[in-house]
């Protein structure tokens, strides 16, 4: 029996070395007085609380509504909304830590019926890359094979588009989508209080370990609580990301995954 | 919804295996707007039972929403969780495990629930074991909507050592198993 989640046994223990590129100082290049500013994050989620002290207000919102009337069963409203279950504020409020100055766009995808959450997901994630989102957060999932197609094709648009997207694995066997695309940047917990803390993972498709086993995170009604899942560590990552991109706004998805292959503790120059 | 007695041996061998005060089983209903819990053993199971409650609240419907697991240390700080919770069981527990559970066609069918685990989540581990418990609660469903397709046992030993429990479908006897080796071993 494994000591950690799923993916997260590849970072439990000795971390087996990474080869990486020959680049030294590499931190401070991507990450050193890193505030993310300029930089329009989506959360991808159940909405965003923004009078959640944690979250630090809101830039703007889409929120997508099933509509039986319209011709894809849906239409985005962008008017402001709250979080329907915490998770969206949860998130945002471990972005906003690491890369404070970003602009968070709350597109609320989960609703309250689970029945047309897939095509739901699959709008708000196309609204995010026609609206000048520079990186998303994806702290949810889906295993169904119905939306293995349609998700991979605009999580493609997303990559050639030069917006990363980092998303979070699953704790259960099998694949998981978006995180089994080689496209996004998948990532699962692992133990630590450092929130800036990283490893790689010679084991793909999970491909990145960050901070994500009892983390202090905003919760519902304006508190906290002490949670553990890969939500978290996905929206860890994305603080980095923003941070690495409102200093260096040219990274491309490839890059944005070389650079932080880079950074982790267990890479070596090769 | 009806409830799940069929799905009982399962939530109580999940019970067993995390030393839980209670574990539960919620089912999405047909209109995907309510999750109903089905099966529950433990602290608060009789009044549990039946209980509907609307996706967008608490833990469970967290889970469901975004189909991610999710451990909680201290609930005791939501207010929501804690309202639900008291109102449907009088029952409150201190810590939550919650996995989502999920058809082999990957279709969100439902969350699996530990109430006060004796085990660590501090180590991560448990977020593992009680998502390999859902999908063989998973694969339950499936049987008994008659869409699982019906495996040899060297493929149900093949699955189980890929860790693909979505292919199999004698989950059941898996699950059942554990069960008795778990009152065994406690004697």
């Amino acid at each position: 029996m494994t000591s950690l989640p799923q993916w997260s046994a590849d970072f439990g223990g000795e971390l087996a070395a990474v080869r990486s590129l020959p680049i030294t100082e590499l931190r401070d290049w991507a990450l050193g007085g890193a505030t993310g500013g300029g930089v329009r994050v989506a959360v991808v989620d159940s909405g965003i609380d923004a009078t959640h002290p944690r979250v630090g207000g809101v830039a703007g919102w889409a929120t997508v509504v099933s509509d039986a009337d319209d011709p894809e069963q849906h239409r985005v409203v962008e008017e402001p909304h709250d979080d329907l279950v915490g998770h969206g504020t949860a998130c945002a409020g471990i972005i906003r830590t690491l890369a404070p100055d970003v602009e968070l766009w709350s597109v609320r995808v989960l609703g309250e019926n689970l029945r047309t959450r897939g095509t739901r997901f699959l709008a708000g994630l196309r609204w995010a890359l026609d609206n000048g989102m520079h990186v998303a957060n994806l702290s949810l999932s889906s295993r169904s094979d119905l939306l293995y197609g349609p998700l991979h094709a605009v999580c493609d648009d997303a990559y050639f588009m030069g917006v990363p997207l980092v998303c979070a694995a699953n704790n259960v066997p099998g694949p998981t989508y978006p995180a089994q695309y080689s496209s996004v940047i998948s990532v699962a917990a692992r133990e630590g209080a450092d929130p800036w803390a990283l490893a790689s993972n010679p084991h793909p498709p999970v491909e990145f370990g960050a901070t994500g086993v009892d983390v202090d995170v905003a919760w519902a009604g304006g508190g906290s609580i002490v949670a553990t899942g890969n939500s978290f560590a996905a929206a860890h990552v994305t603080g980095m990301v923003a941070g690495m991109l409102g200093t260096h706004p040219w990274l491309t998805p490839f890059q944005v995954k070389t650079v932080l292959q880079a950074l982790a503790e267990n890479a070596t120059a090769g | 919804m009806e409830t799940r007695p069929d799905l009982l041996p399962a939530v109580a061998a999940v019970r067993d295996l995390f030393g839980a005060a209670a574990a539960s089983c919620a089912l999405v209903a047909d209109a995907g707007d309510r999750l109903t819990f089905v099966a529950a053993s433990g602290a608060g199971a009789d009044r549990i039972l039946g209980v509907e409650l609307p996706v967008g609240r608490g833990i469970a419907g967290w889970v469901a929403m975004t189909d991610q697991a999710i451990a909680v240390r201290d609930v005791a700080s939501d207010t929501r969780f804690a309202r639900d919770v008291a109102e449907a069981t009088e029952y409150v527990p201190r810590s939550v495990l919650a996995v989502p559970v999920s058809s082999g066609q990957g279709d969100m069918l439902g969350v699996l629930e530990v109430l006060d685990p004796a085990t660590d989540l501090g180590s991560g581990w448990p977020l593992a074991v009680l998502g390999t418990c859902a999908s063989l609660v998973g694969l339950l469903l499936d049987r008994s909507q008659g869409t699982a397709e019906r495996l040899r046992p060297a493929e149900l030993a093949a699955g189980l050592a890929d860790g693909d429990f979505r292919s199999t479908q004698h989950a059941a006897e898996v699950l059942s198993a554990v069960a008795e080796h778990l009152r065994g071993r406690r004697g």
